[in-house]
Parts: structure tokens; sequence; C-alpha cells
């Protein structure tokens, strides 16, 4: 924060605004307004937290409705099309529209929080990436309320099937178009993760202090902004065949199909451990939390994590032996893949180590962390079974891969995720949820998965192929099939219950003091919900679990927080910057720019385009000329402010 | 883990109903999905390159298995032993603040390393056999070439050269002789496809530009389900097709039956006029193989392939002719070939023997009267998007009243 101190700012009373109306400052502290235009890491969090959890209804009724055709053989309730409009639609919301941002909801909000720092790096830049992600969002939905309906590409959306000459229509386009903007806004966000890890850390936080959620944040900003280029490439390359002709793809002129699937898995197998390593990370702050105890082998735990990133760049292929590579390259694939199961094996062998010898607190979030293990075990060893590259000709594009990713996606992903809002939640609105209607929540949500999911596997070793909108009586699948739908309406039950509950105790929960898991990090530290400038003061870390550390050696710390507010007070209280229009206008000017590009019609497209392109090429330049200033807080009046 | 702790509140009884309302939906169910036995089971292997996979699967599942429990074990123990038990439990003293072990995290590396070797050493031999049929065999290899179009697959047959025509071309059913390695080369025209016939070997996908292949071998002569394994498009899920193993004698006579032109019924007396045959009604998705034959007759589905070969026997000459004619008049000879006949198309599949195959419309159907009629007159709602109702994004207007739909079905059943 340092750095954006400018001397100019030292006096003591904040500065009004005095420049040019067009470089006006919103300072709206609650409406509309504030939401819009806030640089404040916990409001993004927060909006992050909101759209993620509205786009994981959606694409939970999707998967109801899919899971509803299949309940019997040749089943009437949705139309091949719109079968295939749905499976492809909740595979891009549940990945790109739910998980990710989700996961970024809590990298936003708890992160600079572990970190003892009052915000990202680039507040202004984390507001772009949010907005940018809502447009995203957008393009992708808006085929719902168009003519041509939404994409029916299927998630990985294979060259050629994309290309104009076998969907001629405007869904493609919407979709391709979206995944850009969800590319720019997750490339945004996690190079402001990065630089806010690697340089707003508190004093005495060395790397090997930092709490393992904000080390997996690190590793997942990372593949980001690595792994998203591949598909960023490839996305250009299907819209340049779709806009302008070209023949990237195009078979009858030369275009190599395959190449799509290369480009696309070079993002998307990273892409999975990018799911799932937030989760990873959250159930390594819940399990030591719960029992009272560091977590087992901390070193190795991050150093797995960063190992399965890396690893999660060499193993792409995995998704494509039956592309027929020939021998050496699926050899060296199935190794590698097998590879990545041993520092995830260690991550598993942490968790129960930290157990042992704990006094482990059974609450709800522990409940979902445990529900966590045992699920990702499954998922890790149905994975070990495709890794077999013989095996898998049989298994791929199979239930039994269905099944297997929904329990790393669902059983991982999903549990950790709702696992740390359970968490957290105290935290973030000082109110707790009720361990009664927490435990039931967990209980319904995990048999439900159980009763989807795993008969899947059954379904696949007998041969059901996936994204099939219907299947004959005489297979041998129609138990299993049916099963399966009475699980998903009970997990979609569980998942209601769950968000009922929620809602409930933000209005009504009972509230709570700070530290109410007698937490080991330093988000636990301030009161709840926690303040705009998070800390006070801020703390000097002397250990890994630095709260934990704080708590038993209260005296030393006491002394170094009034040395550390006596510098505070000495550049002029605490610096927070200005909120500001321009995030919002520049994603505005993309979102009118990416819908001139993908969803008018021929002949119509440039001027809408250029539109656009003028909108966030001011809102970029207004945004530069602005300034980063911003404005003093002092924590012991803070009230006058407010 | 006591359920009364995790669900306080809901009371002895109220566990009671929760658990009795779980068994109540069981009776209603066959649960015979565990025995993994159907037409399209990857679990039973009919040839060697499904037994190689399956093989693999096997040591893949029993080394998981094994290390599930053992770590299963652990995590539950763990679980239970150090749970608090009492509000003053979860307030008493931390427990020692340990930092972990190494000697431990190596031991348990060193382990997952080791199981990990038991797999990937059959991994490695399994990828290498399925690649391409054991040297030994080279000499009794047959050639098969395969394509996919959206949604069914032609089979050719390079060995098979027809004087002044080229190879053997059939489709959706592939024809193969028993106990020698099949190579299909795979091929598509459109988008990708997947060749997987799961009892016979794991699936190879048809990728445009690249030429991949796969080799399989059916031990016994038999009849397989088989079906495209990737996303295609609207009808990927009714892109099917049947692979029929003959032993080596059953399948030259086949051979030399389908290298004949298409079959001529001789014009009789009978009259076509008011032959309008009355065909079933379906409904949209209706299911269109039945199995019907099995519990008829008893008979194998082989046999029943078998018996399909053969004419029937109330034929309609005039209705036949009369549905010669409108095959050409309502342009089906556009796309489709019937040797012999007036057919010359090649975008659609091969006709010149279709009354001898036990599925139409790509494997989806039964070949029957009653299913062929439903095929012409509503080829869109059996099969979305399918070329003979639509090219491109234009219906092809294809006007067939029922009685045309009666001579058409007579004229295709008897292409035997």
């Amino acid at each position: 924060m340092d750095a954006s101190v400018k001397s100019h700012f030292t006096g003591h009373e904040a500065p009004a605004p005095t420049k040019a109306s067009v470089f006006w400052r919103p300072t709206a502290k609650t409406g509309l307004m504030s939401w819009l235009t806030t640089v404040d890491h916990k409001k993004i969090g927060f909006l992050y937290g909101i759209f993620a959890l509205f786009f994981f209804l959606v694409g939970g009724i999707e998967a109801l409705l899919i899971r509803l055709q299949l309940a019997l053989p040749n089943n009437d309730v949705l139309t091949a099309q719109q079968y295939n409009t749905m499976f492809t639609m909740h595979g891009t919301t549940m990945i790109f529209l739910a998980v990710m941002p989700l996961s970024a909801a809590f990298f936003n909000y708890i992160m600079p929080l572990q970190i003892g720092a009052r915000d990202v790096a680039f507040p202004r830049l984390n507001a772009f990436s949010l907005w940018t992600f809502v447009a995203g969002a957008i393009i992708i939905n808006l085929g719902w309320f168009m003519q041509d309906g939404p994409p029916d590409g299927s998630w990985v959306g294979y060259a050629p099937l994309t290309s104009k000459t076998f969907n001629p229509d405007h869904s493609i386009d919407m979709w391709v178009m979206g995944l850009q903007l969800l590319g720019v806004a997750s490339i945004a966000a996690s190079l402001n993760f990065i630089v806010t890890i690697i340089n707003l850390r508190a004093p005495g936080m060395t790397m090997m202090r930092v709490p393992v959620f904000t080390w997996m944040t690190l590793v997942t900003a990372f593949l980001i902004v690595l792994s998203f280029p591949a598909i960023t490439i490839a996305l250009v390359e299907v819209m340049m065949d779709r806009l302008f002709g070209t023949n990237f793809f195009e078979v009858s002129n030369g275009g190599m199909p395959v190449l799509w699937q290369h480009l696309f898995w070079v993002f998307g197998h990273p892409e999975v451990y990018i799911l799932i390593l937030p989760a990873m990370g959250i159930v390594s702050e819940i399990l030591p939390t719960f029992a009272r105890k560091p977590l087992f082998g901390y070193p190795i735990v991050v150093f797995s994590g960063a190992c399965i990133g890396f690893l999660g760049f060499a193993v792409w292929s995995h998704h494509m032996f039956t592309t027929g590579m020939g021998t050496v390259a699926t050899a060296a694939f199935s190794l590698a893949t097998m590879a990545i199961a041993v520092p995830t094996g260690v991550k598993i062998f942490n968790w129960i180590g930290t157990l042992w010898g704990g006094h482990l607190m059974m609450r709800t979030p522990m409940m979902f962390a445990l529900g966590f293990v045992w699920m990702f075990m499954m998922g890790g060893f149905s994975g070990v079974m495709h890794a077999a590259a013989p095996a898998d000709a049989q298994q791929q594009d199979s239930y039994f891969v269905i099944a297997h990713f929904h329990y790393v996606l669902i059983g991982g992903s999903i549990f950790a995720l709702l696992a740390g809002l359970h968490y957290w939640f105290p935290l973030m609105f000082g109110r707790k949820v009720s361990e009664f209607w927490g435990k039931l929540s967990f209980w319904v949500i995990f048999a439900g998965f159980n009763i989807t999911f795993f008969p899947m596997h059954f379904l696949g070793l007998n041969g059901m192929p996936r994204r099939t909108f219907t299947y004959d009586a005489n297979l041998g699948w129609n138990t299993a099939n049916f099963i399966a739908t009475i699980g998903a309406f009970i997990l979609g039950l569980g998942i209601l219950i769950y968000f009922i509950v929620m809602t409930y105790t933000y209005f009504k929960g009972e509230k709570v003091k700070k530290d109410y898991w007698d937490g080991r990090t330093l988000e636990w530290s301030i009161p709840n919900p926690p303040p705009e400038y998070n800390f006070a003061v801020t703390p000097t870390v002397h250990a890994r679990d630095a709260w934990w550390y704080e708590k038993h050696h209260q005296e030393e710390v006491a002394k170094e927080k009034a040395e550390h507010a006596k510098e505070d007070a000495a550049h002029g209280g605490i610096h927070m910057p200005f909120q500001s229009v321009y995030p919002l206008v520049t994603s505005i000017g993309i979102l009118i720019g990416a819908i001139g590009v993908s969803v008018i019609d021929h002949g119509h497209k440039l001027p809408v385009a250029l539109t656009g392109a003028a909108i966030m090429l001011a809102g970029i330049y207004l945004w530069a000329m602005e300034g980063n200033e911003g404005y003093h807080i002092h924590a012991d009046e803070e009230d006058s402010h407010k | 883990m006591r359920l009364s702790y995790l669900l306080p509140g809901l009371g002895r009884w109220g566990r009671a109903a929760l658990a009795l309302g779980g068994l109540a939906v069981l009776p209603g169910c066959d649960f015979n999905f565990w025995r993994m036995d159907g037409h399209q089971t990857t679990m039973v292997a009919a040839g060697p390159v499904a037994k190689a996979q399956l093989d693999v699967f096997y040591v893949t599942c029993w080394v998981t298995l094994v290390i599930f429990i053992l770590v299963g074990a652990v995590l539950a123990y763990a679980t239970f032993k150090f749970k608090a038990r009492s509000d003053a439990d979860e307030h008493a003293e931390p427990p020692e603040q340990s930092h972990g072990n190494p000697l431990i995290e190596l031991g348990l590396i060193g382990a997952s390393i080791f199981a990990l070797v038991l797999i990937a050493i059959p991994t490695l031999k399994g990828i290498w056999y399925t690649y391409e049929p054991p040297a030994e065999q080279k000499e009794n290899i047959y050639e098969v070439t395969a394509t996919g179009y959206q949604w069914w697959f032609k089979f050719e047959y390079p060995k098979e050269q027809i004087d002044g025509v080229g190879p053997l071309v059939t489709g959706n059913e592939l024809v193969i002789p028993a106990g020698r390695p099949v190579v299909i080369q795979l091929r598509t025209v459109d988008v990708i496809h997947s060749f997987w016939v799961p009892k016979l070997a794991g699936k190879v996908d048809m990728i445009p530009n690249r030429g991949n292949h796969l080799w399989l071998q059916a031990d016994e002569p038999g009849y397989f389900w088989g079906q495209c394994a990737e996303y295609c498009g609207d009808s990927h899920a009714v892109m099917r097709f049947r692979v029929i193993a003959l032993s080596e004698k059953d399948f030259a006579d086949w051979v030399a039956g389908q290298k004949q032109t298409a079959r001529t019924v001789a014009a009789q007396t009978a009259s076509a006029e008011g032959a309008k045959v009355q065909f079933a009604s379906f409904k949209r998705n209706e299911y269109g193989y039945t199995d019907k034959w099995a519990a008829d007759a008893q008979v194998s589905p082989l046999d029943n392939w078998k018996q399909q070969q053969f004419p029937a026997k109330d034929e309609n000459p005039a209705l036949i002719a009369q549905g010669r004619k409108l095959f050409n008049e309502k342009t089906c000879t556009g796309c489709h070939t019937v040797r012999g006949h007036e057919g010359i198309g090649i975008t659609g599949p091969d006709l010149t023997h279709i009354g001898a195959r036990t599925t139409i419309a790509g494997g989806l159907l039964e070949n029957n009267h009653d299913q062929m009629a439903r095929w012409l007159a509503h080829p869109d709602v059996v099969k979305p998007g399918n070329k003979m109702y639509v090219t491109g994004y234009v219906p092809n207007n294809i006007k067939l009243t029922d009685a045309d739909v009666s001579a058409l079905v007579a004229y295709l059943e008897s292409l035997k």
C-alpha cells in the first residue's frame, strides 16, 4: 500500500476531489452506486459470490432437466436440440460461471485478509475483472432470449462442429465471445492476485508462512495466466473461421480440427486444477482449524500444490487418448498423468495427518471438508483408471467419465466451496449458521450426490456414451439412470436447503463475536463483518498460523501494534483508494463490442463493435487519467467517516 | 459417527422414518445394473483387444480399491478416534501443535509410486498391444474402412472389389470374419465421430484430415452393438451401428451375396392399386429396437440376423415395382445407391441390400415394415436434423403420401 501513498496525502484530512467533473470520484458507501463503483475487495468478492451462486442455480436447473430427460429410456421431456443445448450450457455455466467465480469470490474476499493486506494491489483492475466477468456471462446466456438459442457445441466445442458449416447461427459466436471475455476477466484478476500475494504480505509473512489457501490462490492465478492464452488463441481461430472465412479448422481447405483439441486441452487440463486447487486450499484451512492443530506437513502440502499445477501442463493429451496419437505419445501422457497421483495422494495423507491427534470439532464446515476428502479420493481413484490409456479407450466419453469428474468437481470443488462459505460466513457477515440445518443440508447433499453419480460408474462400464439425449431400454441402463435422476433431485433439495439456510442466516442469523471458530490465520483477527480498511493496524507475522501465535503471545503483539499504529498515523492514517466508475464503463464498452461481434447480423456488426470499442478505449483512458488517488481513515475515529 | 450427533433434534422416530423412506424406494427397482452385462457392456470381452483393455481396467480397479480401503480405514479411524465428544472436550487445552513428520511423508510417497508402477507396467503393455495386431497375425489381417457421416456409418471392403464398380460398400452393419484380426481404417466426411463396439474394442475417433485406425477381433461369431462415442451434433445419441462376426464360410457366402446387384422381383399379375398398408403409429422418440424377435422366437441376435437374409414370403411384386419407380421419382436416387437399379447417389447409405439388414436409420430402428414406414414418413422426428429431411438448413420438401410410403417400404424390404 505504501507505494501508492503520495506525499500530498500526508495531511490528516481526506482531500475533496477537485479535478474536472469527468474525473468525478463517487463516494457513496451504500446504495446501487456504491456497488457499481466499488473497489473494495470484500464488496467485489461478495458480488462475485452472488453472481456465481446465481449461475450455480441456473446450471443446477439445467442439470435437473438433463436428468429428467434421462430418467426413462426414450423419454420425451426435451428434444434432441434442447438436450444438446442443456448439457452444453450446464458444462459451460458450472465451470466458467459458477465454480471459477465462486473460487474468485474467496480469492477476493479472503486472500487479502489472510496476508494482512488492506486490499488487492490494483483495486480498480479488480472491479474491471468483476464487470468483465459479468459481461462474459451475459453474452454466453444471451441465446436463451434469442431465436438462435444458446450454444449446443458442448463445453469443449470440438471443431469442426463449431464451424459455420455445421453451426451457422449466432449461438457459437456468443459462446466464443463470452469465453473470450471470461478469459480477459480471469487473467486480469489473476495478475492482480499474483502481484498482491507477492508484494502486499504483512511484515514477517515469508512465503513459507503464507496460509495454504493463499498459496493455492497464487498457484491457481499462475495456472490461469499461463493456460488461458491457449484457449484465447483457439477461440480467436474459431472466431476468424466463422467471421472472416479463415481455414484454421475448415476441413475442406486443409484445416486441422485436431489442433483445436490440443489448444483446448492445453488450457482445459490446467483448468481442472484451477477448479480444484482453491478447493484444496479451503480444506487445508478448515481441517487444521477444526482439528485445533497445524496442518500436517505444511511445506509438502504447498509444494505438492505447486507440483500439481506444474504437472497439470504436461498431461493435456490424456483427454485425447482416443484421437489416435500413436503409442509413444499415449504412453508418455499416460505416465505423466499417473505421476500427478503422487502429489495429490500426498495431500490426502497430510489431511489425515492433520486430523491425527487433534480435537476434532464436528461442525458443518468440517463435515463438508471431510466429505470432500472422501469424495475427492473416489474421484482421484477413477482418475487413475483413466490414466491407464487402454482402459480409458473404453471409458472415454462414457458415463464413467461423467461419474469421475462429478466426483472431483462436486464432491471436490463444490463441497469445499460450500464448506468455505459456511466457514467464513461468521467472518463475512457476523452471523452464524444453524448447526442443525447446516448438517442436515450436508447429509442431504452428500446422499443425493452419491445416489446420482455412483450408479454412473456402472452406466459407463455398461457402455452408455455421454452427451446422448436418449437411450434404448434393452441395454441395461434403465435402473441406474432412474436412480441417478432420483439422486439428482435429492441433491437439488440439499442445495436448496443450504441456500435457504444461508439466506435466512444472512438476515436473521444469530450474531457472533469475532474469531467464531477459534481460527488460526489472520482473517480471524479482525472484527466481523470486517471494516473496509480490514486491519486497523497492519499485523506483524511471527509464525505460520499468525493469529494463533498472536492469541498465545498477546503482550509481545500489543507492543508491536502500538508501534505500527504510530507509523500509520505519521503518514496520515489508513490510506484508502477512491471508488471509480471507469472499470464499469470499460466493461460495458467490452460488452457492447462483444455483442456487436457475436450477436448482431452480418452487415450491422461494425458500427456496434466500433461503438463498444470506443466506449472501452474512453473508459481505459479516463481510468488512467483519473489517477490512483485516495483518502485516509483513522481506525479509532472511523465512525465519523461512515 | 452417531447419527444422533449429526442430526440432533430429529429424534429417534424421525430417523426411523427417514430410513424407512429410503427403503420404500428399493422394491420398485431392478438392481441388475450391478451386473453390467448389457449388449454394449465393456465388462464382457468378446475379443483380444477388449480383453486386454478389460485386464488393464481390473488392475487399476484392484490396486486403487486396496489403497482406498487402507487410506479410508485410517481416515475413518482418525475421524472417530479424535472426535471431540463433548463441549468440554472442544474447549479443553488445544492438542499438541505438531507440524508433520518427513519420514512418514517419504514413506507414503514411496508407497504411492510403487502402486503406480504396478499400474504402469500393464498399461504400457496394453498401449502397444491394442495399437496393432500381433506380428504373427499379420498374414491373417482383414481390412475394412469405416467412414462416419452425420449420423450413420459407411463400411467399405477394399479386398472385395466388384468389377467396374469398386469396393463393396455397405452401411450401419459391419460384417466381419470371426477369429481374424480386423484392421478398420477410420475416416469421416464431416465432423468428428468415434467408432465404439465395447465388447470388441475401445473407441478410436474418426477425425477429419487424419487417418486413424483400430484393430479388433471377434473370437466367435456373434452380433455386437456399437455406437458413436463423440458428440457429433443433433442426432449423436441415435448414431448407432452393429458388428456381425461370421464364421469364415458364412462370411464368404455373405460377401458373394453382397457383390450381387440388387434383387429384382419379377412383376406378376397382382395389382398395386389401392394397396395402402396400415402401419403402426409412433410417438416422438419412441423405442425403435425392441428385441421382440428374442422374446417371440427364442433366437439369438445372430440367428435373427441370418433369418433377415432371406426374402419375405408375402411380397407384392406390383407394389414393389411401384416402389422402385417412386424411389426414382422422389429423388431418393440422388443420395442412395441401389446397385443394378436406378440409385447412384453416394451421400446416403448404400441400399443395395438394405432388406437384409436387421436395423435401419443408423442402427436405430428394427428393420421391419412399421419402422421403415416410420422412418420414411417422419425422418426429422426419428433423427432430428438428418439429411433425408433437410440439406443444410433447408428442408428437402419431399412429399410422400401413405400409398407412396407403402410402395417404398415394399421395395426397400425386397432388397435382400
